[in-house]
């Protein structure tokens, strides 16, 4: 449905309530996007405004999270992060290997803090050192603690699954290495 | 099957995401590998950090009602608009009105099926309770500093029960919404689990009469909703709901002793 038809006075389409479930997780990720509480809440009225939109390309059966998730993702690139008041940050991009690595398809050494050190994080750190990340990095962590497959991220983000999966994998490491990195700063 | 190609699926063997035979490949050069057992160790670690401790920020009321507006939910007829106005005024003025008529259009509709839709959506109160890192916006030190917290904040003076000599402890409180109305957000702990306590006014709404019992001096009546449990009781003007995740006979309980507390005349 147009959303110009919807406004001149059709309901929503039906169905498309069931997005409300999906309110906090899309805030969520969205805060840690745009990094502003204000940001956020535009970026998910948008998001939700393009779903009624486009709400006839959605497919019954499928994962509902993640065509939002989507949606979101894409509403933050083309309006947030071309922004010139927006310049995406130029942090920690884990999301690409090196050309060292391209060159030899080598997963990045492990690195970081060790289970232990892990356990004793605290959640201002991880929020930080999550947020020095760059955005995809961020993305593909966020989207995985909301549950999302692989392959379902690899829609949400538009690439292929094994690109995730390395994605995924130099992201978390990376993540490690920034708290290693505060633990660092911490010892006297 | 080497270090380094298990090292590449570790995090999907930790999340269960790899098919039998890999993960039957991935479990056996574990047991033999210390270093790589370690490092599985870690991933956990890593998981629990990020599921466990990161804060994830739930979506304020406000939003929450702007989105509902946007669906065709019923929302509240104060909804203020606020920043997101700069860029899709124009829209939302009209989704606004749609939404505004769509409410007074589905009064009717909505009314008889309004005991399960309240469950429902005293549910999802419960649930944002839960998901966020900040769900009281006061902390008890006792009834006494929590009820005067709600003093221009609500429409109306919730009754603040505190329990004492139990297991049920009072934690905090907030201002939340059901439907189109304020509500204090009393969050207990009970055990390991949350109880949250939501007190709203009662006006306007069905209110559900199968199952409602008499305990003592109140009708409670009790629902369910996707695996929480859920008690209601009215007194006077207010509307109290209670829930949670504990079994119904113990919430009952609860709710029966609450019931008494809130049932007593306000204090000053």
């Amino acid at each position: 449905m147009a959303l110009r038809t919807w406004i001149r006075g059709e309901s929503a389409p039906r169905g498309v309530e069931d997005t409300l479930a999906h309110a906090d997780g899309l805030y969520n990720l969205a805060r840690y996007l745009t990094q502003d509480p204000g940001e956020a809440e535009d970026l998910v009225q948008e998001t939700y405004l393009r779903a009624v939109r486009g709400w006839h390309e959605f497919t019954p059966g499928t994962n509902l999270k993640a065509w939002l998730f989507r949606i979101l993702r894409n509403a933050f690139v083309s309006r947030y992060r071309q922004a010139v008041r927006h310049p995406a940050p130029d942090l920690y991009d884990t999301t690409e290997p090196s050309p060292e690595e391209a060159a030899t398809g080598e997963a990045p050494a492990p690195g970081g803090l060790g289970p232990d050190q892990l356990r004793r994080v605290l959640s201002g750190e991880i929020e930080a050192a999550l947020r020095s990340l760059s955005d995809d990095a961020r993305t593909v962590i966020l989207l995985d603690v909301e549950g999302l497959t692989e392959s379902e991220t690899a829609m949400v983000v538009g690439c292929a699954v094994g690109t995730v999966k390395s994605r995924l994998n130099r992201a978390r490491a990376a993540l490690r290495a920034k708290l290693a990195d505060y633990a660092e700063g911490d010892e006297p | 099957m080497n270090c380094e190609e298990v090292r590449t699926h570790l995090h999907d063997f930790v999340k269960r995401r790899l098919d039998p035979a890999l993960r039957g490949g991935v479990g056996a050069h574990l047991g033999g590998c210390a270093s790589c057992s370690r490092a599985e160790q870690t991933e956990h670690a890593l998981d629990e950090l990020v599921e466990q401790r990161l804060p994830r920020y739930a979506a304020p009321a406000t939003l929450q009602r702007r989105l509902g507006l946007l669906v065709g939910r019923p929302a509240p007829a104060r909804a203020a608009p606020r920043r997101w106005t700069r860029a899709l005024a124009p829209a939302m003025a009209a989704a606004l009105a749609v939404g505004l008529g769509g409410v007074l259009l589905q009064r009717g509709v909505s009314r008889s099926s309004e005991p399960a839709s309240l469950a429902s959506e005293l549910v999802n109160d419960h649930l944002r309770v839960l998901a966020s890192q900040h769900p009281i916006d006061i902390e008890s030190g006792g009834g006494h500093q929590v009820k005067p917290w709600f003093e221009g904040k609500l429409d109306f003076a919730p009754v603040v029960p505190v329990p004492e000599g139990g297991e049920l402890t009072l934690r905090g409180g907030s201002v939340g919404y059901v439907f189109d109305r304020k509500a204090a957000v009393l969050v207990y702990g009970l055990r390991l689990h949350v109880v949250t306590l939501l007190v709203f006014r009662a006006d306007g709404l069905d209110w559900p009469k199968a199952g409602e019992a008499e305990r003592g001096t109140a009708h409670l009546s009790e629902r369910s909703a996707r695996g929480f449990n859920v008690v209601l009781w009215r007194s006077g003007e207010l509307a109290y709901a209670l829930v949670s995740d504990v079994n119904p006979a113990e919430l009952n309980e609860v709710a029966a002793r609450l019931a008494v507390a809130t049932a007593q005349p306000r204090g000053p």
